[in-house]
């Protein structure tokens, strides 16, 4: 086998199409991160209610989506449904998994902060008169946003890398590009260490923003 | 910040090691010798690719290529046994053989240009022009008519590149596996796939609701493929396909693989 040598060329020559790339993961990273977000809290919320079927459902759901593989929601959403007659694009297929994936950890981890909230609170604010919908509004959900913060800002960073797996059904997204270059060029080296660059400034542009707003949070306290 | 913007420093101070050069890992011995040291030879093949690389339900690899990986090791150990396969997709199959995961590719390997600088092909030894594989009732006909179309190929296919020349205004979707193009033929996610006409016809085939149209384009051969350089070894590699063409072997391989498709083969 003949020595290793660097080929700088093969980056540049691959570094528009990456770029490219990491331009539909930032969007469907960042779609589906405000989705799973909402999608996360209602799921949360439900979970609280007294009505035991609906809290049976959403033990479900969560336990379903956070025991099985992202790859296998994937599949199912993108080869499955189509047999049963619903034929999402590739993109709202990968989103949908993605949404419902990374919500199902959410939902664990606003369900958390809900119930960290002392008791005591919730008495405090029905006591000056607030209705219940009021209190979860007003008391009770920003504090327990605020308590589940770091954790949710760790489940965005993973979703950020889980998008690599959209690339499986044929989303241009960074991972895909990756493999189409390297798969021509045979620059493997190169071109997956470009991309792991590439993700860590993602994440890290994640992480300034996430960080940013934790601080605002805290002032406003 | 602080933390990440030390991990962002010793990010790149990994990758400036890379650049400075990394230890010299070439050795003048052939994978030959290797092989035989081993005493079993490691063989990149389709799994997923019939009638050259498919496994069975027991998960027993099967084709043409497998045959003749089992022809190299009773060559070399006396024993059709003395062989590890490795599933490899059209995507992979130079990456493993250049990583040394695997000693030799025979995988439906077509020989072109670029390829030929970073692996060393054998002699030719199987000759395949492109098909599209559509849904029974499709109006499509040919590659001229792709325009506007989807068309399923493989990543790091040939057909990638064919499409991208001879039907520029198709919409090319590209998937990892056989397998996940074949489906999105059958969803309707794509209007057809192209690739090799050999497994095209086995698909059509074995799917009673698709069949295989065109004409096969750019006819190209198939090479085993070896490390770049190593002269030796595909010296033997050519020397056992001198020799199973010469004692019938050949013949003998192909009526059992592509007796039922044959007359529409580009036969070499």
């Amino acid at each position: 086998m003949a020595a290793f040598s660097f080929d700088w060329n093969a980056i540049r020559s691959g570094l528009p199409y990456l770029l490219q790339g990491a331009g539909l993961t930032v969007f469907i990273a960042g779609v589906a991160m405000l989705l799973a977000l909402g999608v996360g809290m209602a799921i949360a919320i439900l979970s609280q209610v007294p009505a035991r079927a609906v809290r049976g459902l959403v033990r479900a759901y969560v336990e379903v989506f956070r025991n099985t593989p992202l790859l296998i929601q994937i599949f199912i959403v993108y080869f499955g449904l189509p047999q049963l007659g619903l034929r999402l694009s590739p993109f709202l297929s990968g989103l949908s998994a993605l949404v419902l994936y990374t919500a199902a950890y959410n939902a664990e981890i606003f369900r958390a902060g809900l119930e960290a909230v002392p008791k005591g609170q919730h008495e405090a604010a029905r006591s000056t008169g607030l209705s219940a919908l009021q209190t979860l509004r007003h008391v009770i959900i920003p504090q327990a946003v605020r308590i589940s913060f770091p954790a949710l800002g760790n489940n965005l960073v993973s979703l950020i890398k889980n998008t690599s797996l959209v690339s499986v059904i044929g989303m241009v997204d960074l991972m895909f590009v990756a493999n189409d270059i390297s798969f021509n060029n045979f620059r493997t080296f190169e071109i997956y260490a470009t991309t792991a660059v590439l993700y860590v400034l993602l994440v890290l542009g994640l992480t300034r923003v996430l960080n940013a707003t934790e601080r605002r949070m805290l002032r406003l306290r | 910040m602080d933390l990440s913007r030390k991990a962002l420093l010793s990010l790149v101070a990994v990758s400036l090691v890379g650049l400075v050069g990394l230890p010299d890992w070439a050795s003048a011995a052939s994978t030959l010798d290797t092989v035989k040291q081993r005493g079993k030879i490691i063989v990149g093949v389709k799994a997923d690719f019939p009638p050259f690389g498919y496994v069975d339900s027991a998960g027993k690899n099967l084709g043409f290529d497998v045959d003749v990986a089992h022809l190299f090791a009773q060559a070399l150990f006396n024993d059709p046994g003395k062989v590890e396969f490795v599933a490899v997709t059209s995507g992979n199959r130079i990456p493993f053989l250049q990583t040394e995961k695997i000693d030799i590719i025979i995988a439906t390997v077509t020989i072109t240009e670029e390829r030929a600088k970073v692996v060393q092909f054998s002699d030719p030894y199987f000759l395949s022009g492109s098909l599209l594989l559509v849904k029974k009732d499709s109006p499509i006909r040919g590659v001229e008519d792709l325009a506007g179309k989807t068309a399923a190929v493989i990543q790091g296919a040939i057909q990638d590149q064919d499409l991208a020349d001879l039907a520029p205004r198709a919409n090319r979707l590209k998937f990892g596996k056989v397998s996940e193009a074949v489906l999105a033929v059958k969803g309707g996610r794509a209007e057809a796939f192209a690739q090799d006409d050999i497994l095209i016809l086995t698909l059509a085939k074995e799917n009673p609701d698709l069949k295989a149209v065109g004409k096969p384009f750019r006819p190209r051969p198939y090479g085993i493929a070896v490390r770049k350089g190593d002269t030796e070894f595909i010296g033997w590699v050519n020397a056992q396909l001198v020799r199973m063409k010469a004692d019938g072997t050949y013949d003998k391989l192909w009526k059992k693989y592509f007796a039922d498709v044959e007359a529409s083969l580009v036969k070499p």
